[in-house]
């Protein structure tokens, strides 16, 4: 009865109604029409459309009373789209959710906690690799998530060039590296830059401002996600963490010289020629300049997996990211989870549609279609079965799940502000216009957002 | 325009014949250049929608499509299962093209229609009517041809919003709906050039201003309501930031968000580019289509205004 006044509450001025809602209606599942009809599902990776609707098809089987309507909407234009919903009330019952972003929609109060209805429903949460499940807590103890996939970080190298600079898979395969002299890393990156007349990287008499293939790609600065797929694998070798205790840090850690110390390594393989200027990859695509013969190596995530093993004529290697000083390797791991948004009219629907999402009958399927890595334990392994069956070789980025060396993207707040203080000071470091101690600077106003 | 054809009716018409001179060289080399110039772009967008994505990228320098397939178009008139574009190295993203297409003309027909009708309007009462402070009324309107449209597209959109129109083609036409100043300008030039004489005589036979301006006023000037229509329409054709800001939803998305939403669809992932340039190649297809047939009668309303 309770919750069917809250319904109607929503209705009537979903808007104002937002914060009510999430408060007083997190009750389990059954009653009413808040369990039938259609629900709204969105996500932005395209590549992943075909198994969720194979899910979804799945899912209205099982259901007959719920279809799910599946809209998918590109990466740039997803989050605008998805505040201005919820501002005028048109969200969808359920999104593909981020890490980065749903700290923000706690505090604005626009997801539904889903603790009481996972209880009910008797939802596993160890069937998760682990640490994901409980990236989705927010600050107040509640679940705001339940997740769909994971991604950890490898190189992608073109064995032929790597062949031609004499450089063995498994060479690629135990690089290291220090901050330094950049270690065997470096070695190999210098290795595989030729200039246009043909000179190595490491020869005498490269030409450094003549560069035909660059050792290393560089898609940007990256601290919007804290350095996710371009240098937070090497600064967290150092022991080095981007804040004081994650998720929900208060205080960043920039000031750091260890960090500083990598970014300047980093930065300087511009200054030598192995790696491009920045601002000649504004508006280029990395992968497409791999593609092209370009670059030799590029650092990215796993779900760049199809992108770049789609390439035509380029024989693509998959190497783990290098050792650091203390002996091991690291790589940031990131999983993204379903939320259901507070203002949905069908909660009960929705939460069923998360919890299937969440379930192995649709990682299952998610893992057949090779695309990404699901969160469940046995479905990430039939995922490497499937990209093994076409013939790619995942276990680089599998490596570090069984390694234990993956450390979890920085949750915090002020997620946007931080990024946009620290991203033009990254830039410039990695554009050479300022020194890595100038980051010193930027962390102090980081650190002035939660004061 | 004038010494073209002076020549050509001089009988002087065998180019070829004539002995070689360095200028007609070089003009006719300087010629061929610009046409290479502003061919080539879209040549190259032909060729990047009859390729293969993943082909693509290796094949940057080659004039021919790289792996010829007309995978591309199919996917964009949603012939094609997603699988199927995963496969050939699409994204599996569809694009909802015959209704974008759909509201690209709702919305560009009708605030073409609605802003030549009214600006026509207005502008017979700036250049036929007499009253008190037309010419500064007038010029004021002038002079918010220089407020540049970014600063109106916030409280624009506020009121948009505050009406409860967002995501409605009604919201999204609302704005160009009644008159834009350069429309206004551009019909009251016409209109002044006017023979006043037969206004007067219509006027003598009883004719009120209604009257005048749609039996005469309207079919005089059909040659720039004509111009007029089809610069507004190709404008609001290629419009991109106020149908992005109010038109989010499905029926309201036109052509150009689709594809800007299109081209995005990992972080860090490089776009479908053959599906994105075959799907620009067919959304341009309309205004190409509508300019072959108008066209010549730009020129004509322009050089009618010019040599009066």
């Amino acid at each position: 009865m309770i919750k069917k006044k809250a319904i109607g509450v929503v209705a009537a001025a979903a808007v104002l109604a937002l914060s009510a809602c999430s408060g007083g209606n997190s009750g389990g599942s059954s009653g009413g029409d808040s369990a039938k009809g259609e629900i709204n599902y969105w996500l932005w990776d395209a590549n992943q459309l075909p198994a969720y609707q194979q899910c979804a098809t799945d899912f209205s089987k099982a259901n007959p009373d719920i279809t799910v309507k599946i809209t998918q909407t590109g990466w740039d234009d997803y989050w605008s789209k998805l505040t201005n919903g919820m501002a005028s009330g048109t969200a969808p019952d359920v999104f593909t959710d981020h890490l980065s972003k749903y700290p923000d929609f706690i505090k604005t109060k626009q997801l539904v906690a889903l603790d009481d209805a996972l209880a009910q429903d008797k939802v596993d949460l160890s069937q998760y690799n682990e640490g994901l499940a409980d990236l989705w807590v927010g600050q107040d103890g509640k679940r705001y998530g339940l997740p769909k996939d994971w991604d950890t970080i490898a190189l992608f190298y073109n064995q032929k060039m790597a062949a031609d600079a004499g450089i063995t898979p498994e060479q690629m395969g135990s690089l290291t590296w220090n901050a330094q002299d950049g270690g065997t890393y470096e070695k190999a990156i210098a290795r595989l830059t030729v200039d246009k007349n043909g000179k190595r990287g490491d020869e005498a008499g490269f030409d450094k401002n003549n560069v035909a293939v660059y050792g290393l790609g560089l898609p940007g600065s990256d601290a919007e996600n804290a350095g996710q797929t371009q240098w937070s694998y090497l600064s967290a070798t150092t022991g080095w963490t981007t804040t004081d205790k994650n998720p929900w840090g208060t205080h960043f850690n920039y000031d750091d010289k260890k960090v500083q110390d990598t970014i300047a390594w980093w930065a300087s393989l511009t200054e030598k020629g192995y790696m491009p200027k920045l601002e000649t990859t504004v508006g280029a695509n990395a992968a497409d300049n791999f593609g092209a013969g370009k670059a030799a190596i590029n650092s990215n995530g796993s779900w760049m997996i199809g992108q770049y093993t789609g390439y035509k004529g380029i024989d693509v290697g998959i190497a783990p990211t290098p050792k650091g000083p203390e002996g091991k390797r690291a790589s940031m791991f990131n999983g993204l989870a379903d939320s259901v948004w507070a203002g949905t009219k069908k909660k009960d629907a929705a939460i069923k549609w998360v919890e299937y999402l969440g379930s192995a009958a649709c990682q299952d399927v998610v893992a057949s279609k090779a695309v990404v890595f699901p969160a469940i334990t046995t479905s990430s392994e039939k995922a490497a079965d499937a990209f093994k069956a076409k013939n790619v070789d995942v276990s680089a980025f599998t490596q570090h799940v069984k390694d234990k060396t993956t450390f979890m993207l920085p949750i915090t707040d002020n997620a946007a502000k931080v990024s946009g203080i620290m991203k033009p000071a990254m830039d410039a470091v990695v554009s050479g216009k300022s020194p890595a101690s100038s980051l010193t600077a930027a962390n102090e106003q980081v650190n002035a957002l939660f004061k | 325009m004038t010494t073209f054809t002076s020549r050509t009716s001089a009988g002087r018409r065998r180019p070829f014949s004539r002995p070689f001179s360095w200028r007609r060289a070089i003009a006719l080399t300087l010629l061929g250049l610009a046409i290479a110039v502003s061919i080539l772009p879209f040549y190259w967008v032909l060729r990047t929608a009859l390729s293969t994505n993943g082909s693509l990228a290796a094949n940057s320098a080659n004039l021919l499509p790289a792996d010829f397939n007309l995978g591309a178009f199919k996917r964009v008139f949603g012939l094609q299962s997603a699988s199927e574009a995963i496969a050939e190295g699409g994204s599996g993203a569809s694009i909802n093209f015959w209704q974008y297409l759909w509201n690209s003309l709702l919305f560009s027909g009708i605030t073409t229609a609605c802003a030549v009708f009214f600006s026509s309007m207005a502008a017979y009462a700036f250049s036929r009517l007499r009253w008190k402070g037309r010419d500064a009324v007038f010029s004021l309107f002038l002079a918010t041809m220089l407020v540049p449209p970014i600063f109106t597209a916030l409280p624009n959109f506020l009121l948009i919003k505050n009406l409860g129109l967002l995501n409605s083609m009604l919201g999204l036409v609302l704005p160009y709906l009644f008159m834009t100043p350069f429309a206004i300008f551009f019909m009251r030039q016409f209109f002044l050039n006017m023979s006043r004489e037969v206004e007067e005589a219509a006027m003598l036979d009883g004719a009120k201003h209604w009257r005048i301006f749609f039996q005469i006023i309207m079919p005089n000037a059909a040659a720039p309501i004509a111009t007029l229509a089809l610069l507004t329409f190709m404008g609001q054709w290629n419009e991109y930031f106020w149908p992005l800001l109010v038109g989010t939803s499905e029926e309201s998305r036109v052509l150009t968000v689709g594809l800007g939403v299109f081209k995005s669809q990992s972080p860090q992932g490089a776009p479908d580019w053959s599906g994105l340039m075959a799907a620009t190649l067919v959304s341009a297809t309309p205004v190409l289509i509508l300019f072959a047939i108008f066209g010549k009668r730009i020129v004509n309303s322009i050089g009618f205004n010019g040599t009066k």
